[in-house]
């Protein structure tokens, strides 16, 4: 496919067609989110409605933060399922008033806590080579098992104000959840987009062989990504937490699984080196907006998980078969 | 220490892994009275053999290269359907629900090249969905053969001796001493070898997760008979509960090796730490702590080529 | 038996076989030789089924046949002892021989008579190896005997043995020998791929010489020399396509320092310095341990023992088995096999090149795009493509591999290793990359390749250094050289290849 001169009359020509081709290889979540939105219009309309639109958006920020991360994880071939069992503990560290610190001390040591549950993913992900979906459901149940275990002790309380209030702020209409969310966004998006770390990650997924034989830092970036995930369900957690009020050992549990199929819905895939942020968090919505919509629907939790379990097959064995054309 | 964790190259087996389970028998035997007691051995089995045909299952696709963490929802999607369907065709559904289960990830790992670990989360996802839509809350009717055939005992031996024994049986049989137990060695070592000595690498992989899930369902049957009502999240741990007996037993998850004697040492192993911790007084969820922790610590000890998932 | 019939093979743009027409009778032992890229294993895997012709007709017993896979030629009385080992590590040997077609006695694997079986089958092959070993624990040359044994067991009218002898000793040679001359007097044909020239000699009836995809001559080995089989084998013309060789000023930096370094535990200490705005090539048969060479410098093979350090504006830094390190240092390696471990195909170009310049920051670094560096490179490595955001994946093999050496030119490197430079890439573009490697030399850089076509050393390098069983065994003046020189150190090593060179 050499092209040496593009002639100006099949310019045109040649726009649609890529035009027509970036337009197929956008990631599914795009579709379905439309498509949900018109069963939606036709089912229950009052979904659509600006005030219910906004607090689903809302509602989704959490899984939106925390598809940041897994985003990352999976463009380097790996994957991070103690989502949920990071959330857990910070909600504990946060609500059971265990540690005798002031309400900044105790978010600061949630995110300690953060950065070593990353750290110890990525030891064991990259210096002992464990896989990574075992490694992180290992930790989880650690970290809830530890958790729970304590909590009968000294049981979870209620949250700190600060979060409680954080949640509730609004900036005109515009909850200050949102502006966080797009912030985060947005400083991921860039920083993937423009740092070297970026370029890196980008250069795994693509083909990680290469990235090892053209040594490029492997060790280094897979830690960093996971520290990073670590620490975006770190922030997940606090959202959720304010949302809830007060602490429970069952927070975010199914964020990891969501997560996993956002990023895929997302048309983040292991080894395509492509996945922008973007899709991974129109999915996110896009799971939100369909949880809701079941819930309306009076199909509860046993729908949610034949849907997250359908969208992560059938997505992953999509992506599989597009690319291996 | 890194010598006697060394297993040998085609069954894992090492000092270690084989020592593990007696030693701690010797231990719980000489400290605590309550272990010694008939009845706490008896539970001891009849706790480690759900878990015992569940892993055998799981030790199938591990040694083929493979890894299925939907075990434990087919687990529990056997409960539901056994005291929700009419009580003579349960078993008969919940077989044939084990191979569709085993198919899908068969032919999506093969066929669709989908990872392992990532497709079988997803029918793990979906399985359980489908039990909890079968069956909400807890509780129902088993079928009374199957009770009789979980719980009795002939001459004084508890039936799920028997269950154990069979299934022991079976997979020694299978991995051991027969063409496709052979042929799943080589094909885990390395399967574009295989293809090329004439194996027919797809067909046999798939049999491995059908054969996986099978076996799924059989656990789900014994424990649902034993409990003696139905429960949509009871197999739940068994998913991961499978992969640290198989890290315990020495069972390498890149594939090619393993064997039935490190599966049912690694079983015992998991058995043993749960009971005597349980014996303690050690809070249930405290022992799954130490669960994921032991399975942390047996991971890390096995050496992959790749990095990642 | 069998015979070739204007066979025609093509890679891409790559002509492997031209036109090839040999015939073969059965009860003959038939070598065929050639330099490295000639062709040979190209022609036998056509009839071993792992590749399909392009052009002409394969007979076999007069009837033309076309084996599609590995198992076809089996079906049809081909059997082929490959070069590379098809062995499962974690099956003993006995299972190893029978993995496929296990014997059964009541439905279960017959362990018994699979063993005393494959007890005969190993004792044929003169070696007492006990045949509940793992085939993982055995040594290589162990392993490739074993795999003659599966090969030899076969029912089959015809042998292939491609490059058996690689990885054996004198006695196993010897024991092969006789078992080729028992398939011949039991009138099979054996096909023998070899260019050991004393094997050919002692075991083979006739030999084909191939060059170049194209075949030369078919003879009875009797009717032939030593001397005339290598002449036979080489001797071309050199193209003009190579730039000049600058005259080189004595006492230049020394790049990279080797001293003592071994690839093996049992192999010859390997030394020797590359000098700045040199191009030196690691000359030899294929698997001869050039390439374990400089992968060890590229710090992705670990080594034993021996010192590589590098020459810089500080003095000599030590070079250890770290690729991010070697990298960091400025050491650059271009592999052989661009798809699987150079490029990163679903990437454009710019992204590609990028990478490399990123080489010495700090990853949570912003970078500019560069663009005009970008198009500056891309128009002295003469990219054709469809613009710098154009994916990798889509250009042609030639333009991959200027893409993939521009990486490092970016870079900044002062040491370039390469593994075939210019595989699978076409003529034009061969000539331009040679201009870029002579152009990174000139400027002060060092190069270190290796490469399996002789002519390709033999117009680029200053120095060519000959390599045999994991040891230098000649060093030769790039522009002095002659292809029949090289080819005799490589074949015979350093003492015999002497004596001939002075006879």
């Amino acid at each position: 496919m050499t092209r040496d001169a593009v002639s100006p009359a099949s310019m045109t020509g040649q726009w649609l067609w890529r035009a027509g081709k970036t337009l197929l290889s956008l990631p599914f979540a795009y579709a379905a989110l439309v498509i949900l939105m018109v069963v939606a219009y036709f089912m229950r309309p009052a979904l659509l409605s600006p005030m219910l639109l906004l607090l689903i958006l809302r509602q989704a920020a959490p899984l939106g933060i925390a598809v940041l991360g897994q985003s990352l994880c999976m463009r380097v071939l790996s994957l991070d399922l103690s989502i949920g069992g990071v959330i857990v503990g910070v909600s504990y560290i946060l609500t059971s008033g265990l540690l005798p610190f002031s309400e900044p001390v105790l978010l600061l040591v949630a995110v300690a806590f953060g950065v070593a549950v990353g750290l110890l993913n990525a030891f064991f992900i990259t210096r002992l080579r464990a896989s990574s979906v075992i490694v992180t459901l290992a930790v989880t149940l650690v970290i809830t098992g530890v958790a729970v275990a304590l909590s009968q002790l000294r049981s979870p309380g209620e949250a700190p104000e600060i979060l409680r209030q954080l949640v509730r702020l609004k900036i005109g209409i515009v909850p200050v959840v949102l502006v966080i969310w797009a912030l985060l966004l947005l400083a991921v998006a860039i920083f993937i987009r423009r740092s070297v770390f970026g370029r890196y990650v980008d250069a795994i997924g693509a083909n990680p062989r290469a990235a090892w034989v053209s040594g490029i830092p492997y060790v280094r970036v897979v830690s960093v990504v996971h520290v990073m995930s670590s620490l975006f369900a770190v922030f997940a957690g606090f959202l959720l937490i304010g949302f809830v009020g007060i602490g429970s050992m069952d927070l975010g549990r199914d964020l990891a699984l969501n997560s996993l199929a956002a990023v895929i819905l997302g048309g983040v895939t292991f080894g395509s080196g492509k996945g922008g942020v973007l899709g991974p968090t129109v999915a996110a919505l896009m799971l939100t907006f369909s949880f809701n919509l079941l819930t309306s629907l009076g199909l509860g939790e046993p729908a949610k998980l034949m849907l997250q379990g359908i969208i992560i097959g059938v997505a992953a064995a999509a992506y599989s078969v597009q690319r291996n054309n | 220490m890194l010598d006697l964790a060394r297993g040998s190259r085609r069954t894992g087996l090492s000092p270690i892994v084989l020592v593990l389970p007696v030693a701690l028998f010797v231990l719980l035997y000489l400290s605590s009275g309550t272990f010694r007691s008939l009845e706490n051995l008896a539970n001891v089995n009849s706790q480690v053999a759900a878990l015992m045909i569940a892993s055998l299952g799981q030790g199938i696709v591990a040694i083929s290269g493979g890894i299925d963490l939907s075990v434990g929802s087919v687990m529990s999607l056997t409960s539901a359907i056994l005291v929700t369907a009419d009580p003579a065709w349960g078993v008969p559904i919940a077989l044939a629900m084990g191979a569709a289960v085993g198919l899908v990830n068969g032919f999506g790992v093969t066929l669709f090249k989908v990872h392992p670990l990532v497709m079988t989360l997803a029918t793990m996802t979906f399985v359980q969905g489908v039990a909890l839509l079968l069956h909400p809350v807890p509780g129902g009717e088993v079928p009374g053969y199957l009770r009789a055939l979980a719980v009795s005992q002939v001459a004084g031996v508890p039936a799920a001796f028997f269950w154990c024994g069979a299934a022991i049986l079976l997979a020694w049989h299978l991995l051991g001493r027969s063409r496709f137990g052979l042929r799943t060695y080589a094909v885990g070592a390395n399967p574009v070898s295989a293809g090329r000595n004439g194996i027919a690498v797809t067909r046999l992989k798939v049999a491995c997760f059908v054969l996986c899930s099978l076996s799924a369902v059989v656990a789900g049957i014994f424990l649902t008979a034993r409990v003696g009502a139905g429960d949509a999240t009871m197999g739940a741990p068994y998913s991961l509960d499978t992969v640290t007996a198989m890290a315990l037993g020495g069972i390498q998850l890149a594939g090619g090796s393993g064997s039935v004697l490190g599966i049912v040492a690694g079983v015992l192993t998991l058995g043993l730490i749960s009971n005597g911790m349980n014996l303690m007084g050690v809070s249930p969820f405290l022992r799954a702590a130490v669960t994921g922790a032991l399975l942390l610590v047996a991971i890390g000890l096995q050496r992959r080529e790749a990095i990642g998932a | 038996m069998i015979s070739f019939d204007k066979v025609t093979k093509r890679f891409g743009s790559n002509l492997a076989l031209s036109e090839v027409s040999i015939d073969c009778e059965a009860g003959t032992v038939h070598a065929i030789t050639g330099e490295n890229g000639a062709g040979k294993s190209t022609l036998m895997n056509l009839l071993a089924g792992v590749f399909s012709a392009d052009g002409g007709e394969i007979r076999l017993r007069g009837e033309p046949i076309s084996p599609e896979r590995p198992a076809d030629a089996r079906r049809l009385g081909i059997s082929t002892i490959f070069q590379e080992l098809t062995l499962l590590p974690n099956l003993t040997i006995a299972e190893n021989l029978f993995l496929g077609r296990e014997p059964l006695r009541l439905g279960m694997v017959d362990r018994a008579s699979m063993r005393r079986q494959a007890g005969s089958m190993i004792a044929r092959l003169g070696s007492s190896l006990d045949v509940d070993a793992y085939c993982g624990d055995l040594s290589v040359a162990d392993q490739h005997l074993v795999e003659i044994a599966r090969g030899v067991s076969v029912d089959a009218d015809v042998f292939i043995f491609d490059e058996p002898t690689a990885a054996l000793n004198a006695p196993e040679v010897e024991k092969l020998g006789e078992l080729l001359a028992a398939l011949r007097a039991s009138g099979k044909l054996v096909f023998y791929v070899s260019h050991r020239l004393d094997e050919i000699f002692r075991f083979c009836d006739r030999v084909s010489i191939l060059k170049d995809g194209k075949h030369v001559e078919t003879r009875p080995t009797q009717a032939l020399t030593r001397d005339e089989l290598v002449s036979l084998m080489v001797g071309r013309v050199l193209s003009k396509f190579f730039p000049p060789r600058p005259a080189r000023p004595d006492g230049a930096p020394v790049a990279l320092s080797v001293s003592g370094m071994r690839v093996r535990e049992d192999s010859p200490q390997v030394s020797f310095e590359l000098r700045s705005g040199e191009i030196v090539g690691l000359a030899g048969l294929e698997g001869q341990g050039q390439r374990n060479i400089i992968r060890a410098l590229s710090g992705l093979e670990p080594v034993v023992g021996g010192k590589v350090t590098k020459g810089s504006e500080t003095g000599p830094m030590p070079l250890g088995p770290d690729v991010v390190a070697t990298a960091r240092a400025g050491v650059g390696f271009v592999p052989e096999d661009r798809k699987t471990e150079g490029l990163y195909l679903p990437l454009s170009i710019d992204e590609n090149i990028t990478l490399g310049m990123l080489r010495r920051l700090p990853i949570w670094q912003l970078v500019k795009r560069r663009r005009d560096v970008i198009e500056e490179l891309m128009g002295r490595l003469n990219v054709r493509s469809a613009g710098a955001r154009q994916a990798v994946g889509e250009l042609s093999g030639g333009n991959q591999q200027k893409v993939m050496i521009g990486r490092w030119l970016a870079s900044g490197i002062d040491v370039l290793l390469l593994e075939e430079p210019t595989r699978g890439v076409d003529v034009g573009a061969k000539a331009e990359i040679y201009g870029l490697l002579r152009e990174f030399a000139n400027a002060g850089g060092a190069v270190l390749t290796v490469s399996s076509e002789l002519l390709e050393l033999l117009g680029l390098c200053d120095r060519i250094l000959v390599v045999r069983r994991n040891e230098i065994v000649a060093e030769l003046d790039g522009a002095r050289a002659a292809e029949e020189e090289v080819m005799r150190y490589a074949l015979m090593g350093r003492a015999e290849a002497g004596v001939h060179a002075n006879a």
